[in-house]
């Protein structure tokens, strides 16, 4: 062991005399880090930052041109220059809100059934397919969707339901295999693992007491999920579905191959819609006009901003349901 | 072993009586301490001293403020935000709780030992180097030396001399305690604070623990925190008997386990609460 | 019928709804079985070895490949990498080791938001910043883009990989002296490393399938293309392309550069779990 002689160096806690050059490079390396923590920080405030001032910025012609009336005007008309974003906003909605209706009542019960009544085995299978399901990339779905779903939408499902519910205004009409129900089908598909795993920890990490409580009180073990569990966890599963809504606001490429591409606003989920991202995916490279380009760009930066609202809200559900 | 039961207080050789022999350096001097986690208070104007190369033991019952004082002492509390100290905390007659003071230097000086084994993620030779490298650059032999030392001390070289490169995780948990013991004082440190060390750990290896820290105080100042009663009787010299974030009573441990000046001490040590 | 029984009509429709729960479970994995099957039916048939090497075909010539996608989305991605881990990683240090810190968690909150942002918007915003500027079209504006896309999943993981090691070990790093720059160098950076990696992988495979913000920045290619400041193929846009054509043929190409597509994403998810288990065994035993 090595004598204790340098105790005495230590007597102060200050550097002078202990170690001086191993000690300096050390509080060098340091500062070095929390300076690269610090730049990289900065770096990703950058980019993000610069992603809505850039958006901004290359709109601002198409802003300027058509002021709010971009938002409600349904004209789409490249060669004379007048452009409105009505259509492609309304088939966003419908396609997004419809697959939300769907996914959410679905991948709620699922993610209940994961979380309380799976065998264990079976819940771990079932758990680990639906995250490979949110695995799959959007343009497989598109794939799908386009040559399995959308035939079937247009030779089968559409007719079927023509002829059961077709007094209603959104179901009549000619009949189209790519629509807005195919769309938000295979939105719905995209969107339903993120409810279910979101709902299935959510539901999972309820204290136990809840449910002896309520059991012990004589209510079934559904109306033990359905009355105390679920309502102990709604913000939370509110959170899962806003980011669900992002999700299906933004998809791009599944949606513009199922949906039809035809701006116009039709009352039946049966006719072909468009989405304010289709119609970027499709058109901007093809934008020969400076208003035109910077029109699509608006549409972009519409889309960014929904979206950041919507993410924004869902991810703060979450946070404050996790504390 | 000498086994102490609840109700004797310990048999003691004579040489191992502080008193006995020329009276004690004052290390560290709490004085006027009080803690707050954001705005709960769990320290209560503590004065308490340290004495270089003796052990003192904190007891009380679990809440009681014993971990929160060690954990003042090199001030780790500073991790987390809404933690805060006031009063005076001196070491070798230097506040150590001002501002501006050097937080790695002074850890540096100061060993800790936690509650639960906490060996790093790497091999047992680089556990043990992890401290030594920070503040000295040696040359590997000399290093090794360090690193040999260190085991040895804590009586832990000979069930690993054949295995430093392994994972210092795949030790059992009393040799994992003893290596982060050996972490600790690789440093040479002036002052080993132990949080409950041995409370995560099975008999034989509270023993060896035991048997180490006796072994340590003639090196360092040592503070040790038990809810063990047993272990503070056997194993220090000195004893606080910690309640409700204040200090209740001080004295040289045979003095508080065979005549308590305080009630609460006296029920304490004799089990009728905590 | 006892007083202390549940009512039949209550019971009814509390098995009822179990079973529908059960039925949505079952039909969210059913309908994963049934892409994954027609994934593999249509795909397999279009596979040949030359299917991966050759470049595409004029319509009507066949034999067409994809192999210039394959090399180029490897490209593509492999740029995008390298743009995201090193920022996406240290931002993630920060947010995880001084995680009650303001910044920090305004940081993990704004990757999140990020994260949620359509990857149509970060096509557009690196074709403004690296698309107009350069006049022309170029992967790596595109490894631009999905690094944009990638760099949330990176510090998101990397700051939860982090959480989970035990404060016990940041303690007593610190306790000896350690700064803040050893501890999490040296100890949980260490400790962390099998979550980390496993995150990084889930991130590629993430963004290896994203279609949307090429089609204006890589915006694909017939031929061969290595250079990354110049146009270049990429897999997800071959199937795209393909897809929305009129020809037999094409459709089939689709279906095979699909199946070649989830193929490299469910192998890279694999591969992350793998990665995961190997090191955490590897960092516990000797």
């Amino acid at each position: 062991m090595k004598s204790r002689a340098a105790a005495a160096d230590r007597r102060h806690f200050d550097s002078r005399g202990h170690k001086g050059a191993a000690q300096r490079r050390e509080r060098i390396a340091a500062r070095l880090f929390t300076g690269v923590l610090y730049v990289c920080c900065l770096v990703f405030l950058l980019v993000l930052g610069g992603l809505a001032i850039t958006l901004l910025w290359k709109s601002r012609l198409s802003l300027a041109t058509f002021g709010p009336e971009f938002l409600w005007s349904s004209e789409w008309d490249p060669v004379h220059g007048r452009f409105g974003a009505a259509p492609f906003l309304y088939g966003t909605m419908v396609s997004s809100l419809l697959a939300l209706l769907l996914a959410g009542s679905i991948g709620l019960l699922a993610g209940v059934f994961l979380a309380e009544f799976a065998p264990r085995r079976l819940g771990a299978a079932l758990g680990a397919m639906i995250e490979l399901l949110a695995a799959v990339p959007s343009i497989v779905y598109g794939l799908w969707g386009l040559f399995v779903l959308a035939p079937f939408v247009g030779g089968w499902l559409g007719p079927a339901l023509q002829a059961a519910f077709g007094f209603l205004p959104i179901f009549q009409g000619p009949i189209y295999g790519v629509s807005m129900l195919t769309a938000a089908l295979v939105l719905s598909v995209m969107i339903v693992p993120t409810i279910a795993a979101i709902t299935r920890d959510l539901i999972a990490a309820t204290p136990m007491r809840y449910r002896e409580a309520s059991l012990a009180l004589g209510a079934t073990r559904w109306e033990t999920i359905a009355k105390v569990l679920i309502p102990e966890v709604r913000g939370g599963i509110f959170g899962a579905c806003m980011l669900a809504l992002g999700r299906a606001l933004g998809e791009t490429i599944a949606t513009t191959m199922v949906i039809g591409n035809r701006p116009a606003i039709a009352a039946s989920l049966l006719a072909p819609g468009y989405t304010v991202a289709s119609v970027i995916a499709n058109e901007f490279t093809e934008a020969t006009s400076d208003l035109y380009l910077s029109a699509l760009i608006e549409l972009g930066l519409i889309l960014l901003l929904i979206s950041l609202l919507v993410v924004g809200i869902g991810r703060l559900m979450l946070r404050l349901v996790v504390r | 072993m000498t086994s102490v039961q609840l109700d004797t207080p310990p048999a003691r050789e004579a040489g191992r009586s502080p008193s006995a022999g020329p009276a004690p350096r004052e290390k560290v001097s709490i004085r006027d301490l009080s803690f707050y986690y954001g705005s709960a208070q769990a320290l209560h104007a503590v004065t308490v001293p340290l004495y270089d190369k003796c052990v003192t033991a904190f007891i009380g019952p679990s809440g009681c403020g014993k971990s929160t004082l060690l954990r003042v002492l090199n001030r780790i509390y500073e991790l987390y935000p809404g933690q805060r100290a006031t009063g005076e905390v001196l070491v070798d007659g230097e506040n150590i709780l001002r501002p501006g003071l050097d937080l790695n230097l002074l850890r540096a000086r100061i060993g800790m030992v936690f509650q639960k084994p906490t060996p790093f993620p790497m091999s047992i030779f680089d556990n043990i180097a992890f401290g030594i490298r920070l503040y000295e650059k040696l040359p590997r032999s000399e290093l090794a030396d360090r690193v040999e030392g260190a085991l040895r001390r804590a009586a832990l070289w000979e069930e690993v001399r054949s295995k430093l490169k392994q994972s210092g995780q795949s030790l059992s948990g009393g040799q994992q305690q003893r290596l982060c013991i050996a972490r600790a004082i690789a440093v040479e440190p002036e002052i080993l604070l132990l949080d409950e060390p041995a409370s995560a750990l099975d008999p034989i290896s509270t023993q060896r623990i035991e048997e180490l820290v006796a072994e340590l105080k003639s090196d360092y100042c040592v503070a040790i925190v038990t809810h063990n009663m047993q272990q503070a009787a056997r194993s220090s010299d000195y004893t606080a008997f910690m309640y409700l974030g204040r200090l209740v009573e001080f004295d040289e441990t045979e003095h508080i386990f065979t005549r308590p000046k305080e009630k609460r001490t006296e029920d304490y040590i004799t089990g009728r609460f905590g | 019928m006892g007083v202390l029984s549940i009512p039949a009509r209550r019971r009814i429709a509390s098995a009822l709804w179990t079973a529908a729960a059960a039925l949505c479970a079952c039909g969210v994995a059913a309908v994963l079985l049934l892409v994954l099957g027609y994934i593999l039916r249509e795909g397999f048939a279009a596979l040949s070895p030359s299917f991966f090497v050759r470049l595409p075909r004029p319509v009507g010539v066949p034999g067409g490949g994809i192999g210039n996608g394959i090399v180029g989305s490897a490209i593509t991605v492999a740029i995008a990498a390298l743009m995201a881990f090193p920022a996406g990683i240290f931002v993630g240090i920060y947010a995880g080791v001084y995680a009650h810190r303001r910044l920090a968690q305004g940081l993990s909150f704004l990757a999140d938001v990020l994260a949620g942002v359509p990857s149509i918007a970060i096509g557009i915003y690196a074709y403004i910043l690296l698309v107009i500027p350069f006049r022309g079209f170029s992967a790596v504006s595109a490894s631009f883009a999905l690094a944009v896309l990638m760099m949330p999943l990176v510090i998101r993981t990397t700051e939860g990989a982090l959480q989970g090691v035990p404060r016990e070990l940041r303690e007593a790093a610190t306790a000896l002296g350690a700064t803040d720059y050893r501890v999490t160098g040296k100890v949980l950076l260490a400790a962390a490393r099998p979550g980390i990696v496993t995150g990084l992988l889930l991130a590629v495979a993430r963004i290896t399938g994203e279609t949307a913000p090429l089609l204006f920045t890589a915006f694909g290619n017939q031929f061969w293309e290595f250079d990354p400041t110049k146009p270049m193929a990429e897999l997800p846009l071959q199937i795209f392309t393909y897809a929305i054509s009129p020809y037999r043929d094409w459709h089939r190409q689709a279906w095979g550069g699909a199946l070649v597509l989830i193929a490299a994403v469910f192998l890279l998810s694999l591969a992350a779990r793998l990665s995961f288990r190997l090191l955490r065994r590897g960092a516990a035993e000797p």
